[in-house]
């Protein structure tokens, strides 16, 4: 053979074999491999459902969790003042939480109305001398006071404040710690994890169990919601320093801490904010739920407003955390703003300032104190009259939609989940799909966590749950995935949708609850509907994330070879952004578990009303269950995702 | 330049006896390994391990510049960071002025960092949060030297390195060249005897790269201070080195003065990198010579046509300048010192062999 006188075999690198003459002989091995496993599965389940077709999910440990939570909720409410748990430890914490929530509070409320506003407007202009964000900050801190929800913004702003604040003081030294301290990092990071992948309401259990109902239980439970970002992005804003900068500092002498205090947090400063402002965001998404443990404010007005079906009022209040978010926002940008240049000079300030406090006391003097009347109802008038006029008259479509979605869809699953299929082939299958996906190990961890689902005495709320979560999953699927690929393909596409998803992201879910359980009344389907929207915008994002950043060069080879558009899309582009898309799944599937417990406030049942009622009622013992339950869902369905995102990777990014 | 701006003292000598540094789990068995003679390549096959710095020694003399070239990966970074002690050191000893740095403990360290050493870093190293005159400031800062008087020293050491008016900008508003003098004047601020460089001018076009080397012999020559510089430029070598080690694997190949090296290259590895020098502009008269005795009788040379019948060169001409005479016909030049004695003998075919 002529081809062992080629270099190639000179630079010693194996020749590489025809493909063919390897697996040819091979492939009637690997056909019988291939369909061995899903003979495994239809044998399995034609077994597991013959042998179990009638028998109930034996319940084993219905009370073994929750009756002792229950005997130690008990025990906390009745010991609250005695146990020197309680006054040595929560009870200060309580009474100095409190004490920093009025007193922050109090100030707003002492404050003439006016104050706040020229306040922000003046930090901003005195750190970033940029009158357009002076104005807008002005502008947007005042529209509370328009709509009439002052008084209520002043105890959500009190509560954001305070809740920031102890997010920063907690999370950027921890965050320096980890940056530091490997071993750290490897206790807390998944610690984080969890706090991410665990639905909020979940935390408020043993918050109300330490700190009682009220707005330190609120508080406490925002800080530990909102605290991962800020860890996370202080890890690596400190460990972003470049390792120059860090061995000049060292090379002239300076002390660890010199180095830490004059380098390595300035230089991490616009990591930190970055991390500041993401835990803003995630302590504005938690507002509402914390009106749940009665910590008052615009949380409250929702909740209220959800109650009585008051869109717009519920749009004014959601408008208002939005507006509160952003000038905590904008305020923590123009404090850490280091570039002196774009500082106005000391004495303007000063003076700036001075008016501020001479403004304040004339105020006070004056008696004009609160925010000065405005008719609150006329602003967000139409936007009911619209929600009720389309009730009237839309009735023939939403009527159909809503019982077509109930009863031939949801209803008719769910009773076969529960009643006909045997509980056994509920773990078999999904242990299966992991095992194939991911191997041994995440199939016993998902059949253990579905076994767990029925030993904890919730199998059917559990698969309730599960069913109203697929649907949601299907139904966001079905309008994200081919809009993500719209806007991925399409710039003008993506530029129209970005503000809507913007809004949809933005304002809390419950807004747009509001209106959806005006038309579909109280039940499954407006969580559901909820949920697609919350759920959507990821899905969509992503989506268009993984479309965009298909190579070009891929794109014009393909339309070199003449492929049409279509055919670009379907062979290249989608298989090329697959993993990307499956991250999107991811993501969508994590939101719809998010709105689980939301949806039960609205009719949505199962496992979310189970939560809903034990943190209203106290039920401690149940609400741990539930919660440790659809924290369960989350992690096996995370993990599956994620298989099989990996799969789909082309072979050499594995 | 006022001399308090140069700095007060003159350079202290530096020695390196023996250094070992390698990265990796298992140093120790590395060590064994490397001691029956196992390549670097083995080593990291056999434990994971990457060998650094690989056993060297070295002394460089108050006012001396050494400098250490070699390739990308040869380990001149590793070898400047353990002698500044930025990294332990696995094996050996690095004395400063007589003091062990190797076994001196962090607030020792510290205090010798803020007195007696300073470092040139190839990206810069700047603190982008602060202005220019705040870098410069930095080490007198760290010492807890008065604002006032710290800004002052700072301000002056600015405009010496050429930078007045630009005291008050951030470093991002500078460019490459700009930044870099920042970066020597924040080493030159404490007033440094030491003085290390990591290829300081790597990152620098090559117009700027002859500029910023003029002011470091500039200031060199007001103020002579050891000085350890990285380079990976020969050129750069020559121009600024008394001496230069040729570094590979870790390892010195060479040490030795230009012509040393370009004459009398240890390895391929050394020869390589001396071979697209233009030999003519680098080598001197008194390099190539053969010496003569004080007072031997100058040679004569039938085809001479200058006064005596020999021609003239002087020792520290660079072949270039007398070439010419050469290519003329002359077979042998008598090179003299600067009183004009002559000192030794340079025949036509010791040039040829050295610019072959
Ligand atoms: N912290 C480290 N951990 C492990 N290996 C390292 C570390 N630092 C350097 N090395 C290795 O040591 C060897 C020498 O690196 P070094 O940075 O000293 O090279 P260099 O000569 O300065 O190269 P360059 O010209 O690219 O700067 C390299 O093989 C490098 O991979
Ligand atoms: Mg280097």
């Amino acid at each position: 053979m002529t081809v062992a006188a080629e270099p190639v075999a000179d630079t010693g690198e194996p020749v590489p074999a025809p493909a063919a003459v390897d697996t040819a002989p091979a492939a009637p091995v690997s056909r019988a491999r291939r369909l061995a496993p899903w003979a495994v599965l239809v044998v399995g389940v034609l077994a597991l459902q013959a042998a179990f077709a009638s028998a109930t999910f034996p319940a084993r440990l219905d009370t073994t969790f929750s009756d002792p939570l229950d005997r130690l909720a008990r025990w906390a409410q009745s010991n609250r003042r005695t146990h020197p748990l309680f006054t040595g430890f929560f009870s200060p914490l309580t009474r100095a939480l409190t004490w920093a929530l009025d007193s922050v509070q109090g100030l707003l409320e002492w404050l003439p109305w006016f104050v706040l506003p020229a306040a922000v407007g003046l930090l901003i202009l005195v750190r970033t001398r940029s009158r357009g964000q002076a104005a807008v900050a002005v502008a947007v801190t005042l529209y509370p006071g328009l709509v009439g929800l002052w008084p209520e913004t002043m105890a959500t702003l009190a509560l954001m404040t305070v809740s920031v604040v102890l997010c920063v003081v907690i999370g950027a030294p921890l965050g320096v710690w980890c940056a530091f301290r490997p071993g750290v990092e490897r206790v807390v990071r998944p610690v984080l994890d969890a706090m991410q992948t665990v639905p909020a309401p979940i935390y408020f259990l043993p918050m109300l169990l330490f700190f009682g109902v009220g707005p330190v239980a609120g508080a406490f439970a925002t800080v530990i919601y909102a605290l991962p970002p800020m860890v996370r992005l202080t890890t690596l804003g400190i460990r972003q320093v470049p390792g120059e900068a860090v061995e000049a500092s060292t090379m002239f002498g300076a002390s660890g801490r010199q180095t830490l205090l004059k380098v390595r947090l300035p230089m991490a400063l616009p990591a930190i904010m970055t991390g500041i402002s993401q835990s803003i965001m995630m302590a504005l998404g938690i507002v509402v739920l914390a009106a749940l443990l009665a910590s008052g404010g615009l949380g409250q007005v929702i909740l209220e407003a959800l109650r009585q079906r008051a869109t717009g009022r519920g749009l004014a209040a959601g408008l208002a955390i939005v507006a509160v978010a952003t000038v905590l926002d904008r305020a923590a940008r123009a404090v850490a703003q280091t570039d002196r240049t774009r500082w106005l000079g000391r004495r303007p300030a000063l003076i700036a300032l001075g008016a501020l406090v001479a403004a304040a006391v004339a105020g006070r003097l004056a008696g004009s104190v609160a925010f000065p009347g405005v008719a609150e109802t006329t602003l967000f008038d139409p936007v009911d009259s619209g929600v009720v006029w389309v009730r009237d008259n839309l009735s023939w479509f939403t009527r159909p939609v809503n019982d077509t979605i109930v009863g031939d869809v949801y209803v008719p699953v769910r009773d076969f989940l529960t009643g006909t299929v045997a509980w056994p082939v509920l773990v078999a299958v999904p242990a299966w799909l992991a095992w194939r996906v991911k191997g041994w190990r995440l199939a016993v961890f998902t059949a253990a966590a579905v076994v767990t689902m029925g030993l904890l005495g919730w199998w059917a709320d559990s698969i309730d749950t599960l069913t109203q979560v697929a649907a949601a999953v299907v139904l966001s699927l079905a309008v994200a995935l081919p809009l993500g690929v719209w806007a991925g393909t399409s710039t003008r596409v993506e530029a129209v949708l970005g503000p809507v998803l913007d809004t949809l992201q933005t304002l809390p879910s419950f807004v747009y609850m509001i209106p959806v359980v005006n038309w579909f009344t109280v039940g499954i389907v407006p969580g559901m509907i909820a949920s697609v929207l919350y759920a959507v915008v990821p899905g969509i994002r992503i989506t268009a994330l993984g479309i965009r950043q298909v190579p070009t060069e891929s794109l014009e080879a393909s339309q070199a070879f003449g492929a049409t558009p279509a055919q670009t899309l379907l062979g290249v582009r989608i298989p090329l952004a697959a993993p990307t898309i499956m991250a999107a799944v991811n993501q969508v599937i994590m939101m719809v578990l998010a709105m689980v417990i939301i949806a039960g406030l609205v009719g949505g049942g199962a496992l979310g009303f189970q939560v809903i009622n034990a943190v209203t009622r106290g039920e401690v013992g149940d609400g741990f269950e539930v919660g440790a339950i659809i924290a369960l869902m989350a992690m096996v369905l995370d993990r599956l995702t994620q298989g099989i995102g990996q799969r789909l990777q082309p072979p050499s990014d594995r | 330049m006022s001399t308090d701006v140069a700095g007060s003292g003159a350079g202290v000598p530096l020695a390196v006896d023996g250094l070992w540094k390698v990265f990796g789990p298992r140093p120790d068995r590395a060590l064994t390994l490397a001691a029956d003679g196992a390549t670097r390549a083995e080593i990291q096959a056999a434990t994971g391990c990457t060998i650094g710095v690989r056993d060297v020694s070295f002394t460089v003399a108050p006012g001396e510049t050494f400098v250490v070239m070699g390739l990308s990966g040869s380990g001149k970074s590793t070898l400047v960071r353990c002698v500044a002690r930025l990294t332990d050191v696995t094996r050996g000893r690095v004395t400063l002025d007589g003091q062990d740095l190797t076994a001196m403990g962090d607030a020792d360290l510290r205090r010798i960092r803020r007195r007696t050493m300073s470092m040139v870093f190839q990206h810069f190293g700047l603190f982008p949060h602060r202005r220019v005159i705040d870098n410069v400031a930095y080490g007198l800062e760290v010492q807890g030297v008065a604002k006032a008087d710290r800004q002052a020293r700072a301000a002056e050491v600015i405009e010496v390195v050429g930078l007045g008016g630009w005291a008050q900008h951030y470093p991002q508003q500078l460019s490459g060249g700009m930044q870099q003098r920042v970066g020597l004047a924040r080493a030159l601020a404490v007033d440094p005897k030491v003085l290390f460089f990591d290829e300081p001018f790597s990152a620098l076009d090559p117009l700027i790269r002859r500029d910023m080397q003029d002011e470091l012999l500039r200031l060199q020559r007001a103020m002579p201070r050891t000085i350890v510089f990285i380079t990976h430029d020969f050129a750069e070598a020559i121009k600024l080195g008394d001496r230069i080690a040729i570094m590979k694997d870790g390892a010195f190949d060479q040490v030795g003065t230009a012509t040393e090296l370009i004459t009398n290259p240890a390895t391929d590895y050394v020869r390589e990198f001396t071979e697209d020098i233009p030999k003519a502009k680098v080598l001197t008269a008194a390099a190539l010579m053969t010496p003569m005795a004080p007072g031997a009788e100058v040679p004569h040379d039938p085809t001479g046509a200058g006064p005596g019948g020999a021609r003239t060169v002087a020792a520290g001409a660079a072949v270039e300048t007398f070439l010419p005479v050469l290519l003329d016909g002359a077979d042998t030049l008598t090179v003299v010192d600067a009183d004009g004695r002559a000192v030794g003998v340079l025949a036509r075919t010791d040039v040829a062999r050295a610019l072959g």
